[in-house]
């Protein structure tokens, strides 16, 4: 080592190519153009990869906060990224307006039914979503303002958790030794043991076999009451057979009756023409025979009815409705 | 190093003594930054680039890139498969997996390989610069005539040198960022082009225009940082003739200083 800087400084300008290996300067122009086109290639696929090549069109998001929101991340539809957020603003009305640049061969995919949110989940980045439940809806037109959804799983975590202590606090109150739920189930136990019993359902309805039993013995003699009531009214010489025979009677005595007045009719009708001349002093026969007449009418009118009347109409009765 | 340790205690232990060697702290750094400029405007006045500067030039490049470049990619690689591997499957057993590639890269790409390539090309040509510098220091010469020729040989290969630091280490990052690249691809996706578009969409999504930018200012300024901390420490060693009895390599501390400080910077510029 010592040599060779004695022998370097003894010629001030040594050939620096007297130990150099072949082809240095062609070694070293090949790496240069490699290294460049390398960096040359990497900031063009940087490039693509950010979309600087991709016609987009503009869609401003307007929503009431943009925490998780940065600039370059993904708008999705279906879990496919189809447009990236450029810019992201407070504008005058407080609210935020966020920037997305969709890309226009997958702007189809949203059309003015569209619907947008944003989530941030418990772990990882915030979510920018787009649905589209109707897919034959116009398309959204370029630079459109549409409001996103903001659904924030953390946001809700402090409320689920009051409402899952209220819920778990009302479960032990309900779980308790003493709690309502626990006698209810033991009286609803000791129901469903009664109905196990030998009077079933009864049995647990009624409180126990015993009362159950009674009743059982209580329909049975209902049962028997009833046998025997039928056998009195509609069994034979019952009391509905002796009714109809009293009817069929009181009909026949009825016909008597109305023949009986026809008699008496042409008994009044001779004793009429007999004292014809005698109609002066017969003045009253003339008004007794008006009211027999009326109640020879009277009469008949019963008759009829009764006739009319079942058991005893000769054709069904047909029934009218008013 | 026993006299130097004694200087050393002597100043702390002088408060009197203070004010100067924070003055000479504070001209060493600024020694240092004038080289600097000096070298980077002489590489860009046409003046300079005579035959013989791009004939050195080139030399320089081959001795620091041409012959490294392949161990380095294939080291660096090697272990840079270690580390992907050893992130994706702790993303999957944590059920992250869809951060792992982005964490890939942004470890890996934006500061691993930068950072490993910097110290690489320190080490290697930095060492090697100060080998023979340190050799004619200690020829024997008296100083005012080690100084001159040092100096004067610096000058020669001072701009060279340096341009071919500063490419080594943009070529050493930039080729095995590519290959990290692709073995992240082949990681990840395996060997199916199907992944590719996503793959995309995650490379564009952490290569915003200020993190490209600010990582290529960082390999610039770790290329610079590597090409001129030692070249200054040695030359400065020529003017301070009896320091060079140190065996330890003058401006190695300050190199890591400074290049841990560019990368905090860079760091807290981009995540802070």
């Amino acid at each position: 080592m010592a040599d060779n800087t004695h022998h370097s400084m003894t010629d001030p300008s040594p050939d620096p190519a007297a130990d150099e290996p072949k082809h240095v300067e062609a070694k070293a122009a090949i790496l240069l153009v490699l290294i460049g086109v390398l960096v040359c290639a990497f900031v063009l696929y940087v490039m693509y990869a950010r979309g600087v090549f991709e016609p987009t069109q503009r869609l401003t998001l307007v929503a009431d906060d943009s925490s998780g929101v940065i600039p370059g991340m993904d708008m999705t539809f279906a879990g496919f990224p189809i447009g990236r957020v450029a810019q992201v603003d407070l504008a005058d009305d407080g609210k935020v307006n966020i920037s997305v640049d969709v890309q226009s061969k997958d702007a189809k995919w949203l059309r003015t039914s569209s619907v947008f949110t944003l989530e941030s989940s418990i772990v990882g980045e915030t979510r920018l979503r787009a649905y589209t439940g109707v897919l034959t809806d116009a398309p959204l037109p370029p630079n459109s303002t549409r409001t996103v959804l903001r659904g924030d799983a953390t946001a809700e975590i402090p409320r689920i958790v009051a409402t899952a202590r209220a819920l778990l606090e009302n479960l032990e109150t309900m779980t308790a030794s003493e709690s309502d739920i626990n006698a209810s189930l033991a009286n609803l136990s000791a129901v469903t043991g009664r109905m196990s019993g030998r009077y079933g359902v009864l049995g647990g309805a009624l409180g126990g076999d015993a009362e159950a039993q009674k009743l059982m013995e209580a329909l049975d003699r209902v049962n028997a009451l009833l046998g025997k009531a039928d056998q009195r009214v509609f069994g034979k010489a019952g009391v509905m057979d002796d009714t109809q025979a009293a009817i069929r009677q009181l009909d026949v005595v009825l016909k008597d009756a109305s023949n009986t007045l026809k008699k008496v009719d042409a008994v009044l009708v001779e004793a009429q023409a007999v004292g014809a001349n005698t109609r002066e002093a017969t003045e009253d026969l003339s008004a007794l025979r008006g009211e027999v007449d009326a109640s020879l009418r009277k009469v008949n009118r019963l008759v009829e009815e009764i006739n009319r009347k079942w058991p005893f109409a000769r054709t069904p009765q047909e029934i009218k409705l008013p | 190093m026993p006299r130097t340790s004694r200087r050393a205690t002597s100043a702390i232990a002088h408060p009197d003594l203070w004010l100067a060697s924070l003055a000479r702290y504070l001209r060493s750094w600024w020694y240092m930054v004038h080289l600097g400029a000096v070298a980077i405007v002489t590489a860009f006045s046409p003046s300079t680039w005579r035959r013989e500067s791009f004939k050195a030039t080139a030399f320089h490049i081959h001795t620091s890139t041409w012959q490294v470049l392949p161990w380095f990619a294939l080291a660096s690689s090697l272990v840079s498969l270690v580390i992907i591997r050893i992130v994706l499957v702790t993303a999957k057993s944590y059920g992250l997996s869809q951060f792992a590639l982005e964490m890939v890269v942004r470890v890996l790409v934006l500061e691993l390989i930068p950072l490993s390539a910097a110290l690489f090309v320190a080490l290697r040509a930095g060492m090697a610069f100060d080998a023979s510098a340190l050799g004619l220091a200690r020829a024997g010469l008296n100083p005012v005539a080690a100084s001159n020729e040092a100096l004067r040989r610096l000058r020669r290969d001072l701009v060279p040198q340096l341009i071919a630091n500063a490419i080594a280490v943009l070529s050493l990052a930039m080729v095995t960022s590519i290959v990290v690249l692709v073995l992240a691809y082949v990681n990840v996706y395996g060997l199916s082009i199907w992944g590719l578009p996503d793959y995309t969409r995650t490379v564009g999504r952490v290569f915003a225009p200020t993190v490209t930018a600010g990582f290529v200012i960082k390999t610039v300024l770790f290329g610079l940082a590597v090409a001129l901390i030692p070249t200054a420490a040695i030359l400065e060693l020529q003017r301070y003739p009896r320091r060079m009895a140190s065996t330890v390599q003058p401006g190695a501390l300050r190199l890591l200083f400074v290049l841990i400080v560019i990368e905090a910077a860079s760091l807290t510029l981009k995540y802070i």
